[in-house]
């Protein structure tokens, strides 16, 4: 703090830096009966390659799986702090939970942190009570919304317009804007985002992780991007 | 979290590890010494608030990393036969659109609805905490809460977070005992009774279709019309609104959802009237 | 000092350091009305002198921001026949810089009537970057073989130079240079050279992400000179897995006006077969 010759102070806030980008992308597609998650595997900060393969897909219980983007630390914490309330609730009620109290419950754990935030974007996306395919996305302090896709991270700005029009199917005419894809088309839609994405995107690439919820359970897939 | 917890205020040098006792190291102490419960976590530096003011954008002013959604135009307003409540459906953080979807009408009740401006998780958050506080309300006393009292109790709880950087602007509507009610309520600790409010970015260009065509003696098909057409106007002229018209009729029963409709839509049905 | 005793003692002179556009462009910064962002080559540029000469080597990755804006851009620059320079830093800086090097030495060559020196050529790069106090933002390799032998330079933003037997810059060079200082050694055979440059460039290709695609060559000897344009390229885009065309009337029609033109041809004098 600076007292100034009049008496006045200058209120210096220290220069600490709690939050780091460490890029990558991460998207989440739901359909009628399933559910895609795709991740990119590199793990960045600044123009260096922390790691190439650093996971941002964790599974939460059988029908769930959580996808973060932003600050490293922060998603993994995070990560932790709802596998082990998941886990708790499984031990106390003899059930999994279902992904509607999942996804609140990840809301509220968002916003106990409102003042000092997880720099987190999270995508929440499985299998709904129902067996269809859901897809909730937060903002950094929980503000919460069941979507049908979405994309966060450093290539989002290429991939969510590329999504509002090939799984949205926004701004076209004589088409049915309700129709949901099959789990080939979101498959392959999802490899696209992000082959194009490793083009123009340099935090975005190294190896693709892809997950398929369905009533079969959960499928891993894993591609290679490209290095550099 | 309950209530007391919220509201209790205790010296803050018996709760304050930081606390301060001469005049000197006043400056020093923050907004956050007047909250006594640890609910929410603070970043361990001296001013936990201005920590949270200076790395949280709440409403696109900043250059920070942690960029928060916002909504933009609401509106609420009390006529002979109820409230009408409407709102766009756009979500911004940043300069990026976050969604085209949100939903800023809350059902915190079957007879009490609250509306979304100003930062998204702030709204909902504490409108759900507000919902289970009116439900508490009424088994303790065996019959429904009132508007007042509703607005009231969130007033206080948000008040109680002041210049902490939360960012809320609501209108609390619904129909109790003395008939139809609608509160202003925002972050800063105001609120407004009143017949008329819009919230929001988009509030100007609203209240510019609404103080044109307003009268208390409204038909119901008419104010459900003024309602649509002033959102539909704030989403023509503010870049932050948009979406979809989301409008919702309270009546004596309750609130009933009347539509949602497509900006879109309503920008090709207004231009073939003409 | 001020401007009018500065005139009175030096007299109203055009010579000398002019910054009055730093201090206009700092003004503007301050007023919120920033410069428009540069295409910056975040690159990885590299040159090593083996037995015949020098080979230069490049990436081909230009950025603005986080986004690749050129994936296959040229970083190696024609300076004269017998020299080249490899540039990072701001794209449109290295690129003028080494055009109008490269005009001042065709210049020079022909009043002079001798082969221009790569000393030369680096004396004249420096004066220019110096004159800009680095604003010019152009960081540079520079090599070439001329009548006294092979020679390489980096020239820095600011002026300044070094001469030495292997070299990198640009925000993939620590990568680079790993590399070279691990594996070179004087007087390679040129394959050896080649090998090692195209080794030391794929490291900041993939280590650095502001480097990246493929892997541009120059080899300069007494005589000769091989521009190896895309002598690697080790990241070929996959193809995608599905069709992206849309549809026939996915374009809505609001409204239809067919117009009939009445078609004249028109011809005057000067039009003859």
């Amino acid at each position: 703090m600076l007292q100034h010759k009049d008496g006045s102070v200058q209120n210096h806030q220290h220069g600490w830096e709690p939050y780091v980008d460490n890029g990558g992308t991460s998207l989440a597609i739901a359909g009628e009966d399933f559910c895609v998650i795709a991740s990119d595997t590199r793990q960045s900060e600044g123009y260096s390659i922390n790691t190439r393969f650093d996971p941002k897909i964790h599974k939460i219980t059988d029908k769930i799986m959580l996808a973060t983007t932003g600050y490293s630390a922060d998603a993994k914490r995070l990560t932790e702090v709802i596998k082990m309330q998941t886990e708790r609730y499984f031990y106390k009620h003899e059930k999994n939970m279902e992904s509607h109290a999942a996804a609140q419950m990840l809301s509220v754990i968002l916003y106990q942190k409102r003042f000092f935030p997880y720099y987190v974007f999270p995508i929440l996306a499985g299998i709904d009570n129902e067996g269809k395919g859901c897809v909730y996305s937060y903002d950094p302090v929980g503000n919460m919304e069941r979507v049908t896709f979405q994309v966060y991270g450093s290539a989002s700005g290429m991939i969510q317009p590329f999504l509002d029009s090939q799984v949205g199917f926004k701004n076209q005419q004589n088409v049915d804007k309700t129709r949901l894809l099959t789990k080939e088309e979101a498959i392959s839609i999802a490899v696209d985002s992000f082959t194009a994405a490793t083009e123009r995107d340099i935090y975005t690439g190294d190896y693709l992780e892809i997950y398929i919820v369905d009533a079969n359970g959960i499928h891993r897939e894993q591609k290679p991007l490209k290095f550099d | 979290m309950s209530l007391d917890k919220v509201l209790k205020y205790t010296s803050a040098s018996k709760t304050n590890p930081y606390a301060f006792d001469d005049d000197e190291n006043f400056l020093k102490r923050d907004v956050t010494d007047n909250i006594s419960h640890f609910d929410f976590k603070f970043a361990p530096v001296l001013k936990p608030a201005e920590f949270a003011k200076s790395h949280i954008d709440v409403k696109s002013q900043k250059d920070s990393l942690i960029k928060l959604a916002h909504g933009t135009t609401t509106l609420a307003f009390k006529f002979k036969n109820g409230v009408i409540v409407a709102t766009d459906s756009r979500a911004t953080s940043g300069n990026v659109i976050a969604s085209q979807t949100v939903k800023k009408v809350i059902e915190i009740n079957p007879y009490l609805l609250g509306t979304m401006a100003g930062g998204a998780a702030d709204c909902s958050y504490w409108e759900r905490e507000l919902g289970r506080r009116c439900r508490l309300h009424e088994l303790a006393n065996k019959e429904r809460i009132s508007v007042a009292a509703a607005s009231k109790l969130l007033t206080n709880m948000v008040y109680s977070y002041k210049g902490m950087g939360l960012s809320m602007g609501t209108m609390i509507s619904g129909w109790d005992k003395k008939g139809p009610g609608l509160y202003y309520v925002d972050s800063e600790g105001q609120r407004i009774k009143g017949n008329l409010f819009s919230v929001g970015s988009g509030s100007t260009f609203a209240y510019g279709v609404l103080d044109t065509s307003y009268r208390y003696d409204m038909e119901t098909d008419e104010a459900i019309e003024l309602g649509r057409r002033a959102i539909y106007h704030a989403t023509h002229r503010d870049a932050m609104s948009g979406g979809y018209v989301r409008l919702y009729h309270i009546k004596k029963e309750g609130w009933e959802f009347i539509g949602l409709e497509d900006v879109e839509d309503l920008y090709y049905k207004y231009n073939n009237q003409e | 000092m001020d401007k009018s005793i500065l005139a009175e003692i030096v007299g109203d002179s055009n010579t000398g350091f002019k910054f009055d556009n730093a201090l206009r462009n700092e003004s503007l910064t301050s007023n919120g009305t920033g410069a428009p962002k540069a295409t910056k080559t975040g690159t990885t540029i590299v040159g090593l002198i083996f037995k015949d000469g020098v080979v230069l080597g490049a990436d081909t990755r230009a950025t603005a921001g986080s986004i690749v804006a050129d994936k296959n851009c040229a970083k190696i620059h024609y300076i004269t026949p017998n020299i080249y320079c490899c540039g990072a830093g701001t794209a449109a800086d290295t690129e003028f810089t080494t055009n109008i090097i490269s005009s001042n030495l065709a210049l020079h060559q022909m009043n002079s009537g001798r082969e221009p020196r790569v000393a030369t050529a680096m004396t004249f790069l420096k004066q220019y970057l110096f004159r800009y106090q680095g604003h010019v933002s152009a960081a540079l390799v520079l090599g070439g073989v001329d009548s006294t032998g092979p020679h390489l330079y980096t020239v820095y933003p600011h002026g300044s130079t070094d001469k030495l037997p292997f070299v990198t810059m640009g925000s993939g060079s620590l990568a680079a240079m790993a590399t070279f200082e691990s594996k070179f050694k004087p007087n390679m055979e040129r394959q050896e050279a080649i090998d090692l440059v195209q080794e030391a460039i794929e490291s900041g290709i993939f280590n650095d992400l502001g480097s990246g695609s493929n892997v541009d060559v120059c080899v300069i000897t007494k005589g000769k000179v091989d521009y190896l344009r895309n002598y690697a390229k080790p990241n070929e885009r996959i193809s995608k897995l599905k069709s992206y065309k849309f549809a026939r009337g996915t374009t809505g029609i609001l409204k239809e006006s067919i117009h009939k033109f009445d078609i004249v041809v028109e011809s005057d004098a000067m039009d003859v077969v």
